[in-house]
């Protein structure tokens, strides 16, 4: 599997709802060892959302500073974005991901650091 | 959450990849994720580069044509796009450096077909100072 394969495929949920599409893509570096680069980047969940601007913007990510005006918007913007854990997908599939419970199940997405 | 957090898309595609010599080796256009054999998360096992990488993120007609021609000038014998282990990543920031040398890099290996099967074969190509 390819990063690419995740980046703009839309979720669905078990009723066949849309939370919009994957804008990006969460890994923890806790994975078992790589040679010199230590724990590998695990796969922790999906950022995605309906509009993208946000969150290319990285204003969905909490910790973000101004400039306040850009925030705001970029924050309107991104209002429905909402974070997929790894547990919750079903099936990947050309462009469409398949993801258990609802889309008023995901959460919003936390500060990456 | 344990580790150290990055967000792929925006900490991690279109960076600079940079040999332990401090030498230019190519962008992070796309990473190869796999299945661990007893279960869990995928991990990103390898960083994806050139041309043919970047190609799939470009999609639609553009996309098929890169990759296409990437394929036609011999990206990789066996048409993949170039691979670079996670083993040998020594650090992620602005750039992401590496622990070998370029010329071990599959990254390199559109290069070194041009200097062998193009280059070499022009007039004069044997006068060039190494």
């Amino acid at each position: 599997m390819r990063l690419s394969d995740l980046l703009g495929a839309e979720i669905l949920d078990e009723a066949g709802r849309s939370a919009g599409r994957v804008h990006d893509v969460r890994l923890v570096q806790d994975g078992p060892v790589v040679g010199g680069f230590g724990a590998a980047l695990r796969l922790d969940g999906l950022l995605v959302g309906r509009r993208a601007v946000g969150a290319r913007l990285g204003y969905d990510r909490g910790k973000m500073k101004g400039p306040l005006p850009v925030k705001l918007l970029a924050g309107w913007l991104f209002h429905d974005g909402r974070y997929v854990e790894w547990g919750r997908i079903r099936t990947i599939e050309s462009d469409r991901i398949l993801i258990s419970g609802t889309v008023e199940d995901l959460p919003r997405p936390g500060p990456s650091s | 959450m344990a580790g150290r957090v990055l967000e792929a898309g925006l900490q991690l595609l279109d960076r600079q990849l940079v040999d332990r010599d401090g030498r230019l080796a190519g962008k992070v256009d796309d990473l190869e994720l796999e299945l661990p054999e007893g279960g869990g998360p995928p991990v990103v096992t390898a960083i994806l580069a050139g041309p043919g990488a970047l190609a799939r993120r470009i999609g639609g007609r553009l996309g098929a044509g890169l990759e296409a021609l990437a394929s036609r000038l011999r990206e990789g014998d066996d048409g993949r796009p170039a691979r670079v282990s996670f083993a040998v990543v020594k650090r992620i920031g602005s750039a992401v450096e590496l622990s070998v040398p370029r010329a071990e890099l599959e990254t390199n290996r559109l290069e070194a077909w041009t200097r062998d099967h193009l280059i070499a074969h022009l007039p004069g190509a044997g006068d060039a100072p190494e």
